[in-house]
């Protein structure tokens, strides 16, 4: 399968793709909660747009010696960034740019997160939007350098950066089957940088709502449909990367990453119900001992079984 | 009534104030607002509407008034003094919140900018603080922690304050006020709960030297180290000294506390705790603490300041099962198993707030399964307890104290 880049003016209408379906993983959120607190799912359904109504009527609110600036473009950052990371991911036959470093390319977006998170924590000049800032910024030291390794471990595979490539490579048999413990360390990377369930640390009600804490109106509404926007780019990745991008029988390629993208997204939404949150602190340990060791060693094994192809 | 109104209707955050004793109300409360599938805000910049339970006494008074300053709006604000009210008081609070034309003038009426802070009619803040007063005030108090008594605090404080209603925001906003820098109007507007109480440095730096020359952005002058404040810190850093009052309006917090805390970075370097009191005795039917019903409150606090939402959820449900009737046995063991078969729980809770009977996760366990047991834990304690750790294990080790502070010390901890 050949991936062509497709003209500018189809941009907005990718936008558009992400955003519909990170609003899909919001009301799939909200049917989740409406389900444990015993409510009818369909009011659940509608917990996106009622949100994104209550914010948009809602005053924005600054704080005393707030750092505007810096606040807004770290608020803003999230969801751009999840915008830029599906620019690369091949919608079955197109992509919008079909880059030669696609996957650094996602990396480097994913590490722009440790910068839009922490000044969103840093601009209200209040103590626990910063503290949980900080909080955030100790959690990407532990998830950045195993998200690293588990991303290079496919491109290793497929001998390319190029996303195209990645799933032209996956045509007989997905990353996913013989990279498992890279495909779940990604999957623990999107969770992590997108601050979703048990890496939601610098969000958490145990902070007053963290680096949200200040923040109403729609500079909430950024960070919060920037979170959903993240977790539903960083799993249109992992499907191109690992569960083998449009390749499946019957269904045109671009239906397939659509249902891929969708189900993957669906298990990271529910992933929040299932657990608490890990503290930060805490994950250090065993992030640096026990899972940058276990993908490291994925990538050796990923990296003989290539050279022993030749 | 528009499409984005009534939209917006729907998924109303709600803020809660609980004046130590009115437990029960605030169950009712969070069961209507579950009910109707609002939700509870996480702070006052998340907040729709402000529902405060029981009746403050002045200085739990001045502090809801600066909450609700600090709601963005569209706001509302209702009290509900009886289980009975609340569904009458959600009720209007809807009414109040659909209505544009009231919403618009409140807009309008609010002071611009960040200082949003009190209300005009309040007068008891900001100008009137003589800073002679405010100056005299830091003076006789000793820092907090080199009070005797830290939990006498309790009686001995408020009566003190009492005698002059304009101290009382002096105590609200801690580090600023205490030290007489009445200069800046805006500083009175301070955060409660949020710690806009960067201000606190006012006190070290710049104004003590005389050093004017640094710039100081929005009157606040640029962090620096803390000066005599300062105390030893374990990572070696030079770090600001921020002083930052957590509660008494904080979702998952313990009704009414106050708990003064000087901080370094997130380390609490000190900390004073207290109770802000109600202004009469509390309805009769007893305190929720010591009741199935308030050992699922427990428990669903502390899940949900450990961050599973989802636990703390199905823990609320068997709460308020508790309060109407029998709770449905199944249901409960099915929570119980799933909460101690968690083992990122045990790992996040074992070795938080350590008391010669256990850590946070018995606590946990003991709330799940009914078990009898129990300790006396005084402010002071408390205050000890939780010197030392950073912000997030404060929070969960207050949580998992399960404090009851309708009544006098000794606090019991946990269910009785």
């Amino acid at each position: 399968m050949t991936v062509t880049q497709v003209s500018a003016g189809w941009v907005p209408l990718a936008a558009a793709l992400l955003l519909t379906v990170a609003t899909a993983a919001a009301a799939l959120d909200g049917v989740l909660a409406a389900r444990s607190a015993g409510r009818p799912l369909s009011g659940g359904l509608l917990t996106p747009a009622a949100e994104t109504a209550r914010l948009f009527r809602q005053r924005r609110r600054t704080t005393i010696a707030a750092d505007l600036p810096l606040q807004r473009i770290g608020g803003a950052g999230l969801l751009t960034a999840a915008l830029l990371m599906v620019v690369v991911v091949p919608f079955g036959r197109w992509t919008v740019a079909d880059m030669a470093v696609g996957v650094v390319w996602f990396n480097a977006l994913d590490v722009l997160l440790w910068a839009a998170l922490w000044l969103a924590g840093w601009g209200p000049n209040s103590v626990h939007p910063l503290v949980a800032g900080h909080r955030f910024l100790a959690q990407a030291l532990s998830y950045e350098l195993p998200l690293m390794f588990a991303l290079t471990t496919p491109a290793v595979a497929a001998g390319s950066l190029r996303l195209g490539d990645l799933v032209a490579a996956q045509a007989g048999l997905w990353f996913m089957v013989w990279m498992p413990v890279a495909f779940v360390v990604f999957c623990a990377g999107v969770v992590a940088f997108s601050a979703w369930g048990p890496f939601s640390a610098a969000l958490g009600s145990g902070a007053a709502g963290g680096v949200l804490a200040e923040s109403a109106g729609v500079d909430r509404w950024l960070v919060t449909a920037g979170r959903y926007a993240l977790l539903t780019a960083g799993s249109a990745f992992g499907v191109t990367a690992f569960l083998g991008g449009g390749h499946g029988p019957l269904l045109p390629a671009w239906l397939w990453v659509l249902v891929k993208t969708s189900l993957l997204l669906a298990v990271l939404v529910a992933l929040r119900r299932r657990l608490p949150v890990v503290r930060p602190e805490r994950l250090a340990v065993p992030a640096w001992l026990v899972v940058l060791p276990l993908v490291l060693l994925q990538l050796l094994v990923v990296s003989v079984v290539v050279v022993a192809r030749g | 009534m528009g499409l984005i109104t009534r939209l917006a209707a729907r998924r109303t955050a709600v803020l809660v104030a609980e004046v130590p004793g009115w437990g029960y109300t605030r169950c009712t409360l969070e069961q209507r607002v579950r009910s109707r599938g609002w939700r509870l805000a996480d702070s006052p910049a998340d907040a729709d509407l402000l529902v405060v339970c029981g009746e403050p006494g002045p200085r739990f008074a001045a502090a809801v008034e600066l909450v609700w300053a600090q709601l963005p709006g569209p706001r509302s604000r209702v009290q509900a003094l009886d289980p009975a009210d609340v569904a009458a008081a959600l009720d209007a609070a809807a009414g109040q919140l659909a209505d544009e034309a009231t919403q618009r003038q409140d807009a309008q009426d609010r002071p611009a900018g960040p200082a949003q802070g009190v209300p005009a009619t309040d007068t008891s803040v900001g100008t009137d603080d003589a800073p002679g007063d405010g100056g005299a005030d830091a003076d006789a108090r000793p820092p907090a922690w080199d009070d005797p008594h830290p939990g006498a605090v309790h009686e001995g404080e408020q009566g003190h304050h009492d005698t002059d209603p304009t101290q009382e925001h002096g105590d609200m906003d801690h580090g600023d006020m205490d030290h007489g820098d009445m200069d800046h109007g805006d500083m009175d507007h301070g955060d409660m709960d949020h710690g806009d109480m960067d201000h606190g440095d006012m006190d070290h730096g710049d104004m003590d030297h005389g050093d004017m020359d640094m710039p100081m952005p929005g009157g606040i002058p640029l962090a620096g180290g803390g000066g005599a404040d300062q105390l030893p810190d374990p990572d070696q850093l030079d770090l600001d000294v921020l002083h930052v009052p957590l509660g008494p309006v904080l979702p998952h917090w313990p009704a009414g506390l106050l708990l003064h805390t000087t901080l370094q970075g997130e380390l609490v370097v000190a900390a004073r705790a207290e109770v802000l009191e109600a202004a009469r005795t509390p309805p009769a039917g007893g305190s929720l603490h010591g009741t199935t019903a308030g050992r699922w409150d427990a428990a669903a606090t502390l899940l949900a300041v450990a961050g599973w939402s989802d636990a703390a959820t199905a823990a609320v449900r068997l709460r308020d099962a508790a309060l109407t009737g029998p709770v449905p046995e199944r249901e409960a063991q099915r929570l119980a198993r799933r909460v101690r078969r968690s083992r990122l729980l045990r790992w996040s809770l074992r070795g938080v707030g350590v008391l010669p009977e256990g850590d946070a996760a018995d606590r946990l366990g003991h709330w799940l399964s009914g078990s009898a047991h129990g300790a006396p834990i005084t402010l002071t304690e408390l205050a000890d307890l939780v010197t030392g750790l950073d912000l997030a294990t404060v929070r969960l080790v207050v949580a998992s104290l399960d404090l009851d502070t309708s009544v006098r010390e000794p606090v019991e901890v946990g269910a009785a």
